[in-house]
């Protein structure tokens, strides 16, 4: 249990587990103080500790302030492996390859759209599929098109007119992870995939019409084109079934090749091949083309999203103004050059429930935040608000250019359901001047706002720590759930 | 804990475990059949009210996996592909053949019809993370840990 991992403070926002046993290298958790009496009441910490194990990894096993127990790798947690001897763990991404958030402004401010959210959110509801197995009628992709989706990621949509080229300048790669090679893509996850283009799905996915109730750097914010009282859109969804299908297929590879490699694994779930290996390389081309997937849906939620917004308002795109802030992946392994030892070095970055936070002047920065800095969106819970950072040199030298993703679970869904027994959680949101439409009760109960950290502390810790920078803070005002 | 938590309970087919992001599942049976069979019911019970489905379409599954553990999650996670492709939802689950790395079975159920039907919790996938099949005392007990 979490109890017999040994831990020591190095600073108010960093705690060490020292390199022990198998492991090939120290732990580092982001938190504080009051935040790890939480954390180790259940298994995370073993997670950091057993991911340490794991051959070619470089730097420490990280985990950001938003850690809670997953299965394998600990939600949180960050991991890179130098491709001589490092590994690829679909562990170490999950089984919603991709997930991820993106962030939209508009030219609206608060007053003149707070009396419609109703409207936005029906109207949002009724364009976007969503809840348990939501799936689109209206678009059933033949092979030939999902593999065409899976190449080009949200490319794909802008070329089918769903966007515009500037919305693919403003995506963590452009919307298009390289080396994707759908023909690595199983029959069972295109079937999975063939009708889920353009949906939310379930769990804690959504779309939020916010507005922007603070910001904290005026010239950052400024940069970003948020200002006070400013209407925003945040979508946050992945790559559904396909992405689902894709893992579960190569953790089957992975268990095998483990044993044939001989890698001796702590936990069966962080099953892994040698980055170098067929079984490897075939994982990252399946895992890139199920990330453009993902890339794909946001995409074309997107512009459902700006359709929505355009039917209720009855204005055009232009007066809208709903533009693209950046578009992260938060369950995502990237190949990514990094200073290891003072030498540049190519490494499988993994970030399980972690956002990348490149600092300004990075290459990979988009070109409209080279002063900057990338932006960082971090979705709270529906009832409290979310935030938008910038990454930092800090992150680059001391988390490979990583950051927290959310709040993270401080109660287990089913602790939730409890909690809200009894309770009309919509009309409580309500009450807070948030309207909430979710395709299900337990959805939308297991969702609720207690059952998240306050994402302030996340982001606190994140901010202190220099591992990426404080711009805005954003507040719900209608959110569809699935 | 309950004696139900414990396995006590001979009649007790499953029961939902506390995870913090995620949920687990710990089934009971007999037999390794009934205990393939009890599991098939807990992951419908996590996405729906599974007394409210009918027995209307009969669906064939093979499964194939190394071990007895990976093939528990290699059927759990047809069953979810199922859902996912047809939006099938299995009631009642029938073991024609199980050796420790293939698995025969049939499902009982219904398509996932909005109107009639309870969305509950989603679930992506069943994992590898602390999967357990062993025998107490003459009975079969499994744990599985889903991702939501």
């Amino acid at each position: 249990m979490a109890l017999s991992v040994k831990l020591r403070q190095v600073d108010e926002y960093r705690w060490e587990i020292p390199r022990e046993g198998k492991m090939r290298t120290r732990g580092l958790i982001f938190a504080s103080q009051k935040m790890l009496a939480k954390i180790q009441e259940d298994q995370s910490l073993q997670q950091v500790a057993n991911v340490a194990t794991l051959p070619g990894i470089e730097g420490a096993s990280l985990a950001m302030p938003d850690i809670h127990w997953g299965y394998g790798f600990p939600i949180g947690g960050v991991a890179a492996f130098n491709l001589e001897e490092g590994v690829v763990s679909p562990g170490g991404v999950g089984y919603d390859i991709n997930c991820g958030v993106r962030l939209l402004r508009t030219n609206l401010e608060r007053p003149e759209v707070e009396p419609r959210v109703g409207e936005l959110v029906n109207a949002l509801f009724g364009n976007i599929p969503s809840g348990l197995g939501s799936r689109r009628k209206d678009l059933k992709l033949t092979v030939p098109t999902l593999h065409e989706v899976m190449r080009l990621g949200a490319g794909w949509a802008v070329k089918n007119g769903f966007g515009s080229k500037e919305d693919l300048d403003h995506i963590e790669a452009q919307g298009q992870i390289p080396g994707a090679d759908p023909e690595l893509v199983s029959d069972f996850a295109m079937n999975r995939g063939k009708d889920q283009l353009g949906t939310l799905g379930s769990g804690n996915h959504f779309v939020e019409v916010g507005y922007v109730l603070e910001t904290y750097d005026e010239k950052a914010a400024a940069a970003l084109g948020l200002f006070k009282d400013q209407i925003t859109v945040i979508v946050h969804t992945g790559s559904r079934g396909l992405g689902h299908q894709v893992c579960d297929d190569y953790i089957k590879v992975m268990l095998k090749a483990a044993q044939k490699y001989g890698i001796e694994l702590p936990d069966r779930q962080l099953c892994c091949a040698p980055l170098s290996s067929p079984e490897g390389q075939r994982y990252l081309a399946a895992m890139a083309a199920a990330a453009n997937f993902a890339f794909a849906n946001r995409q074309m939620i997107t512009h459902w999203v700006r359709e929505s917004f355009e039917q209720v308002l009855q204005m055009g795109p232009r007066d809208l103004g709903l533009e693209l802030v950046y578009d992260v992946a938060h369950n995502i392994a990237k190949i990514e050059e990094h200073q290891v030892h003072g030498k540049k070095k190519k490494l499988c970055v993994h970030r399980k429930g972690a956002t990348r936070a490149f600092p300004p002047g990075h290459p990979e920065t988009p070109a409209a935040y080279q002063k900057t800095g990338q932006p960082v969106l971090i979705p709270g819970d529906m009832g409290r608000y979310s935030y938008v950072l910038v990454g930092t040199e800090q992150a680059l030298t001391e988390t490979f250019g990583s950051t927290c993703h959310g709040a993270g679970r401080e109660m287990s869904r089913k602790a939730a359901l409890k909690a809200a027994r009894g309770r009309s959680i919509i009309q409580e949101l309500k009450a807070q001047g948030i309207i909430v439409k979710g395709a299900g009760r337990a959805t939308v109960d297991e969702e609720i706002p207690e059952a998240y950290k306050d994402v302030e502390t996340v982001v606190a810790v994140a901010h202190g720590a220099g591992i990426s920078k404080k711009v805005a803070k954003l507040k719900p005002l209608g959110v569809i759930k699935g | 804990m309950k004696a139900a938590a414990a396995g006590g309970s001979r009649k007790t087919k499953y029961r939902q475990l506390a995870h913090t992001a995620d949920l687990g599942l710990r089934i009971w049976g007999a037999t390794r059949e009934e205990l393939f069979e009890n599991a098939g019911a807990a992951l419908t019970a996590v996405l729906t009210d599974r007394r409210r489905l009918r027995r209307e379409k009969t669906m064939e599954i093979l499964v194939e996996a190394p071990d007895l553990e990976a093939l528990l999650v290699a059927w759990l996670n047809h069953l979810l592909y199922l859902y996912d492709v047809d939006a099938f939802l299995g009631r009642e689950f029938q073991v024609l053949d199980l050796s420790p790395q293939r698995l025969a079975a049939r499902a009982r159920g219904e398509t996932y019809d909005p109107a009639r039907h309870v969305a509950q919790t989603a679930v992506k996938a069943a994992t590898y993370h602390h999967l357990e099949i062993a025998n107490h005392h003459g009975r079969w007990q499994a744990t599985v840990i889903l991702d939501l």
